[in-house]
């Protein structure tokens, strides 16, 4: 026979109580389980453009890294991560910008040393192809950036202090004369104005400079990011541009500054960051030496030896990456030089779209090679154009075809030929459709 | 007494003579000998510079396909940085 007990009411109570502290605890081990079997379990998410700043810190960010899928390019891995080409390019050397190797572990240069100039308002420095916005009070700034495209070395950006004059959503371009004749020349006439559209260089926003001519402006071509590729203009992702104009008032002041060699420190450790100078090699030689006064000068105050072999090896290989360079202080971290691995994202922000191909449409002919790597190339840099031009390779016994398209009809088509003429010189043949449109 | 010395050293010396000299067959095997080690040297010989050659024909090939690679490589890279050169020039406005 069995006894039946009753569990006084504390009794149960205390029983749920200690299952729940159980189950808590076998979460906490399964959290920890999992940090202990996998310690480098890839991020899904990294912080590319607004970071806080700390108060006596110069460097914002962290260095991330990323496996490469196929069909990646290194422009769409750029934008996807808020990076202009040039950063990600000096970043990884060797890498094959167009066609680069699947599962190839590239670096992600999210880390930033802030230029020396007063942080408030814009400041773009011309070497990193960065612009810097500071926002919030002085208890908690607050900084956003963005890469920029910049002048080209005929028609350089200029540096200095201006203010930002006006603002303009869906600007109208006004083509100036130089721009105008450089097309004219090339068999390619513009008009006088390109109303808002696919067309227009200066993208959905513009921000005019008090330096008249001068804009921060939006682009209707992204790849150009990270290039030296404008008339004198400072060019945004479309997707940051909007923020910064939504972001900056009228009158706001922008400094442009060029430094290509930047030092700075984070939790007692200085950095510096090397970039290739715009000009030529020796034009940055003014600059470094600054840099190097600095370190001279803070070799004495700390009474610290430089590894001045390492200063001159980053200077030299000019990755634009903050690399430690001098522990300030006891327990000093270096945290932010080792790269956290980030997931590859499903879809890359931007990545150029492929429509499916169509017996009733029209395509041109771009290239018939024997090498698939060239052939790939010449596909990623079509599709990369701007406005984009579809285009993919079809391999064949012999070799790899180039084919742009579908387009919905024939004049589409002759003009993507002129397009490819003129922008890269290609030579392409109109394909008429395999099937007839039925009317 | 005298003439016995006499003979017997006579006889030893003709022994000592007789044992000293070799028969033509002796010479002749000798000569066959020495024809063989020369055969066997020249071959040697031979089989020394044809490796020689094997080698360094080897090399030849072994450095005109690292030239040949080298220059296929830079072919690439000069097709990569047209590429890349015409494409920067199509991002200008």
């Amino acid at each position: 026979m069995r006894r039946i007990v009753r569990q006084p009411l504390l009794s149960r109570g205390l029983c749920l109580i200690a299952l729940g502290i159980s189950l808590l605890a076998l979460n906490g081990c399964a959290v920890a389980k999992r940090a202990w079997v996998s310690p480098n379990l890839p991020e899904r998410e990294i912080a590319r453009n607004r970071f806080p700043v700390e108060t006596g810190d110069d460097v914002i960010g962290r260095l991330a890294a990323v496996r490469l899928e196929r069909g990646d390019t290194l422009p769409d891995i750029a934008r996807h991560f808020g990076l202009g080409i040039n950063a990600l390019s000096a970043a990884n050397p060797g890498v094959d910008v167009w066609a680069p190797a699947a599962g190839e572990r590239i670096t992600l240069p999210l880390s930033f040393i802030l230029p020396d100039a007063p942080r408030k308002g814009i400041v773009v420095n011309l070497a990193t192809m960065r612009l810097f916005q500071y926002k919030g009070d002085g208890m908690s700034p607050v900084v956003s950036t963005y890469p920029v495209g910049i002048g080209t070395r005929e028609r350089p950006t200029p540096t200095g202090q201006m203010l930002v004059a006006r603002k303009a959503a869906r600007p109208t371009w006004h083509v100036p004369a130089s721009i105008a004749e450089d097309h004219r020349k090339k068999g390619d006439p513009l008009p006088r104005e390109v109303p808002p559209g696919p067309l227009n260089p200066l993208g959905d926003y513009a921000l005019y400079l008090s330096k008249a001519g001068y804009l921060i402006h939006g682009t209707n071509k992204p790849a150009s990011i990270g290039l030296k590729a404008s008339n004198g203009c400072l060019r945004l992702y479309p997707e940051n541009v909007k923020l910064l104009f939504d972001d900056t008032p009228v009158n706001t002041p922008v400094a442009i500054v060029n430094q290509p060699y930047l030092l700075g420190q984070r939790d007692g450790v200085l950095y510096l960051e090397a970039h290739s100078p715009l000009e030529n090699p020796g034009a940055g030689a003014l600059e470094l030496e600054k840099v190097y006064a600095k370190l001279r000068s803070l070799e004495k105050k700390t009474g610290r030896t430089l590894d001045w072999k390492k200063v001159k090896d980053v200077q030299a290989e000019a990755r634009g990456i903050p690399v430690p360079i001098l522990e300030m202080g006891q327990g000093a971290g270096k945290e932010a030089a080792n790269p956290v691995e980030v997931e590859h994202p499903e879809r890359l922000y931007g990545r150029p779209d492929l429509p499916e191909l169509k017996l009733e449409a029209w395509y041109v002919l771009a290239g018939d090679l024997r090498d698939e790597i060239e052939a790939r190339r010449m596909a990623a840099i079509i599709n990369h154009q701007g406005p984009p031009i579809p285009a993919r390779v079809l391999s064949k016994s012999n070799g790899y075809r180039v084919i742009a398209g579908p387009f919905g009809d024939a004049g589409e088509a002759r003009d993507a030929v002129r397009r490819l003429k003129i922008d890269l010189e290609i030579d392409g043949i109109v394909i008429d459709p395999v099937r007839k449109i039925e009317s | 007494m005298k003439i016995r010395i006499v003979v017997m050293a006579m006889m030893l010396a003709l022994a000592a003579a007789l044992s000293g000299c070799a028969t033509s067959g002796d010479i002749e095997k000798m000569q066959a000998q020495q024809k063989l080690i020369d055969a066997k040297a020249d071959q040697a010989l031979q089989d020394a510079q044809a490796a020689r050659a094997a080698a360094d024909a080897a090399k030849t090939r072994a450095e005109d396909a690292e030239k040949k690679a080298a220059e296929r490589e830079r072919i690439a890279d000069e097709k990569a940085a047209r590429a890349d050169a015409a494409f920067q020039k199509s991002m200008r406005k």
